[in-house]
């Protein structure tokens, strides 16, 4: 057992740092450059699209599950990537000692799977999946120049926007 | 000291079979499908025990496998189980009877 | 550059070529996919994509198998090519080609997402395929899922229907469960050989860590593969699911779903549990999966053929005759774990696959038809809906009556030589239980007559009662019936050819 030291943890304290920057540049990204519609149900208080007050034993939207079942799919494509990444050194590295080219190989294939994940993901695309609603995005529109029309109840966050 | 093989063996049947008993047990399509997947899991239990006792990858290998298999069974029933249940407004499995002698 | 990779693609640790059918059918299925996201509900262009790229897979897989000196494994051994994989990807090559002919009535009357329905096929046959030409316990894991988790999709295609619905879910949720066991029962054979590999199994058997690992192993094997060849005792979600599901993805599910689980079905246990003289562990393990086998066929062919006879819808009817086929084709399969010599042991996997061939077409056959009769929403499947149509729809009625004919397997139809071929390596062992088990096959046969004719009987005897309107066979369907008739006659007449052609490349196990 070599002796500990605590610089050895010093990448897991740069991810840490870049996992906080990169949320905080998000949300700052997103108030400088995202548009504003004000309507009622984007100023309610955030509880992952379901309504705040109310049953908790209520359905909710099929579109929840569109999007779970997209990300779970998507997310377990990294579960063939890392071992690609992790054993890819060794191979290009038994590629130059060796007459076999695994690594040209496993680069190929790699790139087969990534490219068939795209195609997927276009396939998903194309078929709306990732659509929330075009119905509610035109309600959305509406509500939105309803109300800033009529000033009401939310005029006094526009002197904000 | 690290356990021995026997102890992830054991633990990997006992979660086996609590999914077995309760694919049998529940009567709701969603809970059926959870223990359905336990047992996968506990299978993945069994593989990686497997891979580290014999010092071989493949066990860990049919662990990725098993793992994006579980993935898109999960899409596919519930988008099964969904169906159904707009038909029917129900998830229960005593309802899925019209098909009987 | 190029020369290099064109050499990498050749190397025999990858050895692309001998993956090309499954890659070129794989491909297809995407490009079918694609195409439909981006013009979607154009029937004709997927399903003649579909075709195409079916027969290109079909090129590909007679080219390794009339090409000598083709390696007999790739990637690893992962992937091998022998008779067992080739002649059963000709029969899913074949049921899948058949399927879409089949589909394309049904798919115009109820304006089913083609593209879909296409595409799931097509990755539906990439599974079968794997499986069978997968020697390693990940490979057939893998096929079976990709065949399953698309055919629970086909079951439930039409989404309005609560049949449909209740089909998919059955199937899913007694599938997974299937699958579960499958899995585990991989997982203790890995865990009692320390390999995956079904070559490797079947050598390190006499060095097995764990020999009661092995047993358990192997029970939970034939409790998974005996649920997707729809063996009694795991029969039970069979007649539902196959009632509930369109007609044409029943005729589909009964005829490839099947024969891809016989496929790897065999090779695990004809080539990864052995029997060798000597070693204990290894004529134990031999000597329980023989008999638990025997059993479920005997069983299979009885509860198979006993429920049929009680049928009044067809579909039904045709589900338990499934049942009862896939007990012949376990007399077959007890057949070639008993074989003496490595050539008796290769004719019993050629009779198989016959025998599955045979069945295929035949059933695909029928089920054309049924799906003709059965109008919108497969309204029309019970007996009664047939009663006196033989000389009003003669074309209809007289394939049908041949098609249920080879079913029962009649001489100079293709059900015959099949029944006899999977009869013959099982008398051949001699041994008092093989003979026993044939005896109950021909018993059975004899059972079944009762209802394979008295369908014969309502379409010719049976007064109608309601209209009968003429339903128009279009030019696909034209070309099923066509095909299936020939191919019942060629099967039955000059068997002898296929019979030769399944068993040109030996399976690269030695008997020990």
């Amino acid at each position: 057992m070599t002796e500990f030291s605590l610089l050895d943890y010093a990448p897991v304290l740069v991810m840490f740092l870049v996992a906080i920057g990169f949320a905080a540049s998000q949300i700052l990204v997103a108030q400088l450059v995202g548009p504003r519609k004000r309507t009622a149900t984007k100023l309610m208080p955030y509880e992952c699209g379901k309504d705040p007050v109310g049953s908790a034993r209520d359905r909710f939207s099929v579109k929840f599950y569109m999007v779970a079942v997209a990300f779970l799919l998507f997310d377990l494509e990294i579960l063939f990537v890392i071992p690609f990444a992790v054993a890819f050194k060794s191979l290009l590295a038994a590629e130059q000692s060796g007459t076999v080219y695994y690594g040209t190989i496993a680069f190929v294939t790699m790139m087969f799977f990534l490219g068939t994940v795209v195609v997927g993901l276009l396939y998903e695309w194309k078929k709306g999946a990732f659509d929330w609603s075009i119905q509610a995005r035109a309600e959305a529109i509406a509500e939105a120049a309803e109300l800033k029309r009529k000033g009401g109840v939310f005029s006094r966050f526009r002197k904000a926007a | 000291m690290e356990p021995a093989l026997g102890s992830y063996l054991a633990l990997s049947g006992i979660l086996f079979s609590i999914g077995a008993v309760g694919v049998i047990y529940k009567r709701n399509a969603i809970g059926m499908f959870m223990c359905i997947e336990l047992m996968l899991n506990s299978v993945n239990l069994s593989f990686v025990a497997f891979s580290r006792h014999y010092g071989d990858v493949t066990g860990q290998l049919f662990v990725f496998v098993v793992m994006s298999v579980a993935a898109a069974e999960a899409a596919v029933g519930l988008g099964i189980i969904i169906t159904f249940f707009r038909n029917r407004l129900s998830v229960d499995v005593d309802d899925a009877s019209i098909l009987k002698n | 550059m190029m020369n290099i990779f064109l050499a990498e693609l050749a190397d025999p640790n990858v050895s692309i070529p001998l993956v090309l059918p499954e890659m070129l059918l794989a491909l297809t299925g995407i490009l079918v996919m694609i195409y439909d996201s981006i013009r979607p509900g154009r029937r004709r262009v997927t399903g003649t994509i579909s075709m195409v790229g079916l027969i290109l897979s079909a090129v590909a897989l007679f080219w390794i198998w009339s090409t000598p000196g083709q390696q007999l494994s790739a990637f690893g051994g992962m992937i091998v090519a022998d008779s067992l994989r080739m002649s059963f990807t000709a029969v899913f090559l074949l049921v899948s080609a058949l399927t879409i002919l089949v589909s394309t009535v049904w798919v115009e009357r109820e304006d089913v997402h083609a593209g879909e329905y296409h595409t799931l096929l097509l990755f539906a046959t990439v599974g079968m395929m794997f499986m069978a030409s997968g020697n390693d316990l990940v490979i057939i894991f893998l096929g079976l899922e990709t065949l399953s988790i698309a055919t629970y999709v086909m079951a439930g295609l039409r989404r309005r229907d609560l049949r449909s619905n209740e089909s998919a879910l059955k199937y899913f949720i007694l599938g997974s469960y299937a699958s579960g066991f499958l899995l585990y029962g991989m997982a203790l054979v890995y865990g009692a050989t320390g390999t995956t590999n079904v070559t490797q199994i079947a050598l390190n058997t006499e060095t097995a860590q764990f020999p009661a690992l092995l047993l358990v192993g192997a029970a939970m094997l034939v409790i998974g593969f005996g649920f997707k060849v729809a063996t009694v005792p795991f029969h039970i979600w069979t007649p539902d699911v196959y009632e509930g599901a369109p007609s044409p993805v029943t005729g589909f599910m009964a005829a490839g779903p099947k024969a891809a689980g016989f496929a790897s079905f065999l090779r695990v246990f004809v080539l990864g549990f052995p029997l060798v003289v000597g070693v204990q562990a290894s004529e134990f393990l031999h000597d329980s999966w023989i008999t638990a086998l025997t059993v479920m066929a005997i069983l299979t062919m009885t509860v198979g053929n006993i429920a049929a006879i009680v049928q009044n819808n067809v579909k039904r009817m045709l589900a338990y005759s499934s049942i009862a086929h896939a007990g012949y084709a376990m007399v077959g399969f007890v057949g070639a774990g008993v074989a003496k010599t490595a050539t008796g042991r290769d004719d019993a996997i050629a009779a198989v696959a016959f025998y599955m061939l045979t069945y295929a077409v035949t059933n695909l056959g029928a089920f054309a038809i049924v799906t003709l009769v059965a109008r919108k929403n497969d309204r029309r499947t019970e007996f009664e809906d047939y009663n006196g149509i033989g000389f009003r729809s003669p074309v209809l009625a007289f394939s049908l009556s041949l098609f249920m004919l080879s079913l029962l397997g009649l001489p100079l139809t293709a059900g015959f030589i099949g029944k006899v071929l999977v009869f013959r390596p099982a008398l051949e062992a001699g041994t008092s239980l093989m003979v026993i088990l044939v005896v109950i096959a021909v018993i059975n046969t004899a059972i079944s007559a009762y209802y394979y004719l008295r369908l014969i009987v309502v379409m010719f005897f049976r007064e109608r009662t309601e209209e009968w309107s003429q339903p128009k066979i279009s030019t696909a369907l034209a070309a099923v019936l066509a095909i299936t008739i020939i191919g019942v006659f060629y099967f039955g007449i000059f068997g002898n050819n296929v019979i030769e052609m399944f068993s040109k490349y030996p399976v690269d196990v030695q008997m020990r």
